[in-house]
């Protein structure tokens, strides 16, 4: 057996080689881009949810000493959604109306960021203030008005239902009814949005760089909305401090930053600070569902039915409509990993004077599964029986498979029932509910909330926009040194180590001689960008399938150059070698050379370098994983106060790139699902002013907040490239379950059931008083 | 048209090197780090105190670099990433910091390690709850803190055989 | 989020700075920064100059005064929770200043601007208002001594004129065992509710923060045989604050914090 038959790589815990330059404070982030004559860019936003522009006086801001220019609608005159998906495509900057506070109005370009908001706060707009929309219910029924006049409020209606369903809805032996809703939240990457443009005067392209998960869509929609052709623009990523699909989107103030250094012909530099950024980057969840569920005496589920309403902001996110995405696809991956035969679902998406909707980690699946979970805790408690049992009694068996949920996705084979007994087992199940009936008796109240998930990844089309594939440049350089190149928009899933991983092992090189290259619509091939969960199972496809295409030609050349048998040629540590002879072998190096420099040794048939691009695009539209959380709550019924006091996650994600980064990226969601739970919330008054603009009302979970996880892996391959599925939601999608159902358990004693999240002090004072 | 704004000359200590600037007295000392003296190693994310990202030391202590402006730094000693990196290679913290996964995006990571060395500096001895805490004001949105806290405790604990 | 411009000076002395407040009228202290600094970058504070006591050392003094302690008003919140004669003297203050923020925004943070910012969730606010101290505040008129009560009027309001100065804070050592407690949905935030009682005999007080609009203490003329008595008691004195409509909730969690407080004294702790 070679060395891609025994992969080293692939699945060792190996360290990142993103860390040195991180570590020593040398990456170089979007604000970290700084050229001379570098101007700056502050925005005048929306201190309105809902008004007519009536008139704008600019010229004191013009005057300011400092202010190179002022923008308006007039000055960049572009519309997002020129393309018609929707009715309604937003303006750059506000174009006679106002839709949400924080919408951008106007734009200052001054010597530095100060001076620029000098001149912000001596712009004067007279504002007729409209009546905002703010509820979802009422919006649905056009109340109190719509937010476009020229259409619906109600943006996307869907309706679903398996055959049948009716009849076994009713003839159902019991039913039981809730509504489920989850907060507005936003991702709060810690690094904040940001653009910078520039005219390169050499080649007279315009250079953009973007804190971005998808560089390639980017230039796209640059080059689509200000008209410039797509060679003459070039999107360059730097260091993404975080994303988690809210910087998947091309957002208003990306194009007015590079209609500025177009018109300007100047270096313009948008970063958005703390407030802005919770003010205008796309917002996410936002869910009411109103749901029903119908059950035999056994606790088994026989139907689901769910009338799904998301408040999709004031217009649909370009390009991707976070409503839409939470409601649609929640839709269809509402039964998780249960066997439900029966669904049906209404799906009502609306306008509203808020910020637009998009992506943030696991869209639509904390809603989801917070419902599926949600009602089998229900179940199990109007039946009295243990919640665990119900959750066995449901679960999809290993003899289903292939399987199609009732709404029709075809689930990978995994470990569905596997990873809960699992779960209970790490976590101690009955010696969990001895101690819990033990503190009970003194006043201390603790639960226990399961949440087995399922997570659709690395889907045809998601946040990171509808390429269905990936791409993989590979160069072998003459020295045997090796330059990769993939279309991925990693914000620190640390891909240049898995892929070099990835890679190491098809081309039998050591991997410190692998650079991965990425974010740089010039070296990078086209491609998907990162989001979704799509970068390990489609992007380490990519580099597999054109590792191994490399791999195919570095053996052929070897099989030449050491006249052997393409068959008996083995790969590793730099090296290419007859099977069972060592000692007649050659070096990549030398294989190398020969491709470049002494090209009459080429093999025949073979093209003179090495050098390829590869695509992969799977067979199969989604990649399913599964596991299941256990989360162990107490719950302090006299403040209101929760603490997660114990964690365990098994997981399955099929065959592993990289341990440790997987167990970092369920450690991460984990984290933001018990903020999910405990603190995340954006909150409008009844004007519609967003009043969390700070980080001291957007709560986010401190290391306090986050215990300890217990994570076992469970690897189950997909039918895909490397057995490889996606993971990067998962966490995410399943912990605010395990966390709002860990704290129903401990407070049973009060009949309380967490139908919101996020679950405040307040909320648990309510439900125990 | 270019500002008016009137600058002070100051001198800084900035990683023990003394640097003599003008600035407007309303830059945050971040700023004046960042960019005039390019040390982007400091990162802003909040600019109210809250995210940790742009702690530095003063005089040895950790401080934000948000909440202080560049004028007031004179006569003290400013620390930040870059100065507590060796010349060559990394810190016994920032090598445990890279062997354990304690970063993903790395924009909370300069922040992160000046507040741990500070702490392991002062209490060599300090036990998981005393490093959560004292890293409690520092956010990290991508790691969950774990493989924070276990690099922290890994440095505590090679310090100790050391 | 950046600054308004302002002129800035560095005061040497106290005399400095109230000539400064006393010459400028848009000028404002700088201490800590640590609520000054994030209000004028979100530009909701605008002070048209800075008079920074930082180098000030004459503010930064800790001493016996009587049966308590005179503070500087620049001692920073990490002293006080690692001072040994504030661990000694009047180990409340050590305790309450622990709980404010996070390391390194105790380690700027003063008593003074804790003081002068009169956030109803301050944790020193409401030990001054616990222990009813005294607060020295200078200007170019001369020196003022105001009580707790005189100086605390309400929501982040104080009777500090512009042109003074808060140079000492004199904190009278407790007649009777204390006890602290504070209820936060993160460790370091702000308390959603918190309490300070007082034991000396039957009788004490209790004072209440982070609900209402500025902390209040209560004289307790009974704490009650039990937790069932003292739960009712305290549950009967918290009605007498004055409360928002989205604060209501708050009152019972005061309530069962200061039960906690009270227990702390009984465990000795
Ligand atoms: C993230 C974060 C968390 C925090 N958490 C808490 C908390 O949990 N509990 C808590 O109590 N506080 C908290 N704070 C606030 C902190 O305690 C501040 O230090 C304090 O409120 C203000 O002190 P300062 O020295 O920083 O004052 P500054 O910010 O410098 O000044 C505040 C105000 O006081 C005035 N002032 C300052 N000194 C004087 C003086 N000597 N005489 C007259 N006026 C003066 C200033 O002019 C200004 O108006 C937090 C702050 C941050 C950033
Ligand atoms: S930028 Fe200073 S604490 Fe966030
Ligand atoms: S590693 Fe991204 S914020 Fe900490």
């Amino acid at each position: 057996m070679d060395q891609a038959m025994r992969p080293q790589m692939m699945g060792a815990r190996v360290s990142r080689v993103e860390d040195p330059r991180l570590l020593s404070g040398q990456a170089r982030y979007l604000d970290d881009v700084d050229v001379p004559g570098m101007l700056e860019v502050a925005f005048v936003r929306s201190p309105h949810a809902a008004a007519e522009i009536v008139a704008m006086r600019l010229d004191k801001a013009r005057q300011h000493p400092g202010v190179f220019a002022v923008m308006t609608y007039d000055d960049c005159p572009v519309m997002l959604w020129d393309r018609a998906e929707y009715d309604i495509g937003q303006p750059c900057l506000a174009h006679g109306e106002v839709t949400y506070v924080g919408q951008a109005v106007v734009a200052i370009i001054a010597e530095n960021r100060y001076v620029a908001e000098d001149a912000a706060e001596l712009v004067e707009i007279e504002y007729r203030p409209r009546t905002p929309v703010l509820d979802m219910r009422e919006a649905i029924l056009e109340r109190p008005r719509r937010v476009h006049a020229e259409t619906s409020n109600v943006f996307f209606h869907e309706e679903y239902a398996t055959e049948g369903f009716s009849e076994a809805f009713d003839r159902a032996p019991h039913r039981l009814s809730a509504t489920f809703r989850t907060n507005r939240q936003t991702a709060v990457s810690l690094e904040a949005r940001g653009t910078a443009a520039m005219i390169d005067a050499a080649s007279g392209r315009l250079t953009v760089y973007a804190s971005t998960q998808s560089p390639h869509r980017m230039r796209e929609d640059i080059s689509n909305l200000l008209d410039i052709p797509e060679q003459l623009v070039r999107v360059i990523v730097p260091e993404v401090g975080g994303g988690f699909g809210m910087k998947a989107n091309c957002y208003p103030e990306d194009i007015v930053v590079a209609k500025a250094a177009l018109a300007y012909r100047k270096p313009v530099k948008w970063v958005s600070d703390r407030t802005e950024s919770l003010l205008s980057d796309v917002h996410g969840r936002d869910d009411i569902h109103d749901v029903e569920v119908a059950f035999a005496d056994d606790g088994k589920i026989i139907a689901i039915r769910d009338h799904l309403m998301a408040d999709g902001g004031a217009y649909p996110a370009y390009p991707f409509s976070g409503a839409v995405g939470e409601t649609s696809l929640a839709a269809r991956v509402l039964t998780g990993p249960y066997d439900i035969a029966h669904l049906a679902t209404v799906i009502d998406c609306t306008y509203s004077n808020k910020v637009p909707l998009g992506a943030y980690r696991g869209v639509w699946g904390p809603i989801a599964s917070f419902i599926q979970e949600g009602l089998v805790e229900r179940v199990a408690r109007y039946l009295s029986l243990d919640p665990a049992q119900v959750r066995r009694r449901n679960m999809i068996r290993p003899d289903q498979f292939p399987y199609r949920n009732a709404a029709g996705m075809p689930y990978d084979e995994g470990s569905y029932l596997a990873s809960l007994e699992d779960a209970l087992k790490l976590i101690d199940y009955d010696g969990f509910r001895r101690r819990q009936q033990e503190l009970r008796t003194q006043g201390r109240y603790l639960g226990l909330g399961i949440s087995a998930f399922v997570e659709p990844t690395a889907m045809a089309s998601s946040e990171a926009g509808s390429v269905g594939y990936e791409s993989c440049t590979i160069r072998i350089e003459p020295s045997g040194r090796v330059t990769a190149a993939l279309g991925l928009g990693p914000t620190g899933q640390g891909h240049e180590t898995t892929m070099a991983q990835i890679l190491a092992d098809q081309l039998g090189v050591r991997f410190e001689d692998i650079v991965v290259l990425h974010g740089d619509t010039d070296s990078a091939p086209y491609g998907g960008g990162t989001g979704g969960s799509r970068s390990g199972p489609i992007g380490g496809g990519a580099a597999l399938v054109a590792g191994r295409q490399m791999r195919q030609r570095l053996i052929k050349y070897a099989a030449h150059l050491l006249e052997a048998g393409e068959d008996d040629i083995e790969l590793g540590h730099g090296e290419a070698w007859v099977a069972g002879v060592p000692d007649r072998s050659i070096s990549i190096r030398t294989i190398a050379q020969t491709a470049y420099t002494d090209v009459k040794k080429i093999p025949p048939g073979l093209p003179i370098g090495l050098e390829l691009t590869e695509r992969y695009l799977p067979k199969r539209p989604v990649s399913f994983s599964n596991g299941t959380h256990i989360a162990e709550v107490e719950v302090d019924i006299q403040t209101g106060i929760v603490r997660v006091t114990r964690y365990v996650v098994v997981n399955d994600c099929g065959r592993l790139i990289n341990p440790t980064i997987v167990e970092g990226q369920i450690h991460g969601g984990v984290a933001q699902g018990i903020g999910a739970t405990l603190f995340e919330a954006l909150h409008y008054d009844r004007d519609g002013q967003l009043t969390t603009t700070s980080l001291m009302d957007y709560l986010l979970p401190e290391s306090t907040d986050v215990p300890r996880m217990v994570i076992k892996h469970i690897e189950t391959p997909s039918s895909g490239e490397g057995g490889i599925k996606g993971m990067g939601e998962g966490s995410l999608i399943a912990s605010p379950a395990a966390v709002a159902n860990a704290i129903s358990d401990a407070l049973a004693p009060f009949g309380a059931m967490v139908d919101t999240l996020p679950v405040t002090p307040a909320m648990i004072r309510a439900m125990v008083s | 048209m270019p500002t008016e704004e009137a600058r002070t000359a100051i001198e800084l200590n900035v990683n023990g090197i003394t640097h003599r600037l003008d600035v407007s007295p309303r830059w945050s000392l971040a700023d004046v780090l960042r960019h005039q003296l390019g040390l982007t190693g400091t990162h802003v994310g909040c600019e109210q105190g809250v995210c940790g990202a742009c702690t530095v030391w003063l005089d040895g202590l950790p401080v934000r670099s948000c909440l202080m402006f560049g004028v007031q730094a004179q006569g003290h000693q400013v620390t930040t990433v870059e100065g507590i990196t060796p010349s060559t290679g990394l810190s016994p913290l920032q090598t445990a910091f890279q062997e354990h996964h304690a970063l993903q995006c790395g924009f909370c990571t300069p922040g992160m390690l000046l507040t741990a060395q500070a702490l392991l500096d002062r209490n060599p001895k300090a036990e998981e709850g005393e490093i959560r805490a004292a890293l409690s004001g520092n956010l990290c949105r991508c790691t969950g803190y774990q493989f924070i806290v276990d690099a922290v405790l890994a440095a505590r604990d090679a310090g100790r055989d050391a | 989020m950046k600054p308004a411009a302002f002129e800035y000076i560095q005061a040497a002395s106290v005399e400095e700075a109230i000539q400064a407040l006393a010459d400028h009228p848009q000028a404002k202290i700088l201490a800590g920064g640590q609520s000054l600094v994030p209000l004028m970058n979100f530009r909701l504070n605008r002070p048209g100059m800075l008079v920074d006591v930082n180098n000030i050392d004459d503010l930064a003094t800790i001493a016996v005064k009587d049966a308590g302690l005179a503070i500087g008003s620049l001692v920073r919140h990490q002293r006080l929770v690692e001072d040994a004669l504030i661990g000694d003297r009047l180990p409340i203050l050590a305790q309450a200043a622990s709980h404010i923020g996070h390391w390194a925004i105790r380690n700027r943070g003063t008593i003074g601007g804790s003081l002068a910012h009169a956030d109803p969730a301050a944790e020193l606010v409401a030990l001054m208002i616990a222990l009813n101290g005294t607060l020295v505040v200078r200007s170019h008129r001369g020196v003022r001594r105001l009580t707790a009560d005189e100086f605390f009027l309400g929501y982040f309001t104080t009777a500090l004129e512009p042109t003074e100065i808060i140079v000492q804070c004199e904190i009278p050592a407790p007649t009777g065992r204390m006890g602290f407690s504070e209820v936060v949905r993160r460790p370091g935030d702000f308390a959603l509710a918190g309490a300070i009682v007082a034991q000396s005999g039957a009788a004490g007080w209790v004072t209440w923060f982070g609900l209402g609009s500025r902390p209040e203490r209560f004289s307790v003329s009974h704490w009650g045989q039990d937790d069932g008595e003292r739960h009712a008691m305290l549950g009967e004195l918290a009605t007498r604050m004055m409360l928002a409509e989205d604060e209501e909730y708050k009152r019972d969690i005061a309530v069962n914090a200061a039960m906690r407080a009270y227990r702390q004294i009984k465990e000795g702790k």
